[in-house]
């Protein structure tokens, strides 16, 4: 996919196209408002990721701009700004997705992919990562054909970790996605929940599929490669 | 002195000086928070050391993030919102009550009430989850958290009551933890308060036993 960034922080955007391409996207930067607006009209981008805070011309009107070209251009808004007065602003001008300062890249990632997925493919049924199925309709999960018995909240965990297979996904991604709650680092409810999981979908297959990422969080292998 | 009259109409607020620097702050954070997660994978012999920076920047990330919460619910929106609070409740006490288990805690919700907030959705959420997750924290293992909603002619009321006695300091569990839960309290007293609601809690900010939300009706009229 091709993407553009729009953030006059340097640093920033050398980070998120360094993590974008590493994800086997072709990445272009724009550093002024001006320049990412002619850029985003100029060529066929599949995102762009637009900072509100801009020298030249700001983010909210290359967005306005935008949206009077490109009605189906995925846009996902960055911005310092946490009020939900400027969240309605952006996403009633046509963003549709919008990051609050300091994000964090697997957070920016996988809602990439989320536009990504969205603007290109139907919304899958089944999702299967090596011989685990899980059906979002029928509500079922298998795994070697063995049916497996989740809570809800294990279905939606595992669902999460299944749509992010091979990605990291850190701790507070979890519990936002999850849980629909704002992380607080001294709840354990995710490791707990994790190790259920494990009990039910790795305990005598193999290979293991969750993995834990020290530091960050947990990881859904899809090869089963250690993590 | 006409010059620095007009670089300096008048000395700005705390409230706004504090909203800059927490908004200039947000820039390096962003980037130093992605560049460490993005150098984990590529610096396995530095693992350990990458690991540790990332999770003390998610510290500092965590604590600005209350600090503007605070800001925020000192200021409040400019469009009108309005919150029903018992599905606000109710969605919670569902999300709340995975890990009021863990913690080996029954969260359970009686009664309902048609009574709404001027607030937004996601900030009313806020203000609750960090009350009755303190109250969840604060139980022993095999405690009881109970939220009774209701309503009279005054009102609607919202009384959350904790049953099994705290396990006095050492149970509630580090300084920083500690602060962290005042300033999470401290944040949902200023949203509650400022939407019209009053809010009386029982034991302390940083050792609730039960709190008490009084709306009074008419507080969500437009």
């Amino acid at each position: 996919m091709r993407i553009l960034i729009v953030e006059d922080d340097a640093a920033l955007a050398s980070f998120i196209r360094k993590g974008l391409e590493a994800e086997h996207h072709a990445v272009d930067v724009a550093h002024e408002g001006t320049q990412g607006r002619a850029m985003a009209m100029e060529f066929d981008y599949d995102l762009v990721v637009l900072d509100l805070n801009l020298p030249g011309v700001d983010g909210l009107s290359v967005l306005k701009s935008l949206r009077q070209r490109k009605a189906n251009l995925p846009v996902m808004i960055l911005t310092a700004r946490s009020r939900v007065e400027d969240r309605v602003q952006c996403l009633d001008s046509g963003a549709d997705d919008y990051m609050v300062k300091p994000f964090s890249y697997l957070e920016l990632s996988a809602r990439a992919r989320a536009l990504l997925r969205r603007s290109h493919l139907p919304s899958e049924s089944v999702l299967t990562v090596r011989d685990l199925c899980l059906d979002r309709v029928e509500r079922k999960v298998e795994r070697a054909g063995r049916h497996i018995e989740l809570t809800t909240k294990e279905f939606a965990l595992l669902e999460y970790l299944m749509r992010n297979a091979g990605r990291r996904l850190t701790r507070a991604m979890i519990i936002e996605h999850v849980w629909n709650l704002t992380f607080d680092s001294t709840t354990n409810v995710v490791d707990v929940y994790i190790n259920y999981l494990r009990r039910k979908v790795d305990d005598g297959f193999t290979p293991c599929l969750i993995h834990t990422v020290r530091g960050v969080g947990y990881q859904m292998c899809p090869e089963g490669a250690s993590a | 002195m006409s010059t620095s009259q007009h670089l300096f109409p008048k000395p700005p607020r705390g409230v706004d000086v504090m909203g800059e620097l927490l908004h200039s702050l947000s820039q390096p954070l962003t980037s130093l928070r992605c560049s460490l997660e993005l150098s984990i994978e590529e610096n396995a012999e530095q693992q350990a050391t990458v690991s540790a920076a990332l999770q003390q920047t998610e510290k500092v990330i965590g604590m600005i993030q209350l600090m503007r919460e605070y800001l925020d619910a000192e200021q409040p929106e400019p469009r009108a919102f309005l919150s029903a609070l018992a599905p606000a409740v109710r969605s919670l006490v569902e999300e709340l009550s995975s890990i009021a288990e863990v913690r080996g805690v029954g969260l359970r919700l009686v009664g309902t009430c048609t009574a709404a907030m001027p607030v937004p959705e996601s900030r009313l959420r806020l203000a609750l989850q960090y009350l009755i997750a303190a109250l969840i924290e604060a139980q022993p293992g095999g405690g009881k958290v109970t939220l009774l909603l209701g309503e009279s002619p005054a009102g609607a009321v919202l009384r959350a009551e904790g049953e099994g006695s705290s396990g006095g300091p050492k149970h509630r569990g580090t300084s920083l933890q500690t602060t962290l839960r005042g300033a999470r309290i401290a944040i949902a007293s200023r949203v509650l308060e400022s939407a019209g609601a009053s809010l009386v809690f029982g034991g302390s900010d940083v050792d609730p036993t039960g709190f008490v939300l009084r709306i009074p009706r008419g507080v969500g009229a437009q």
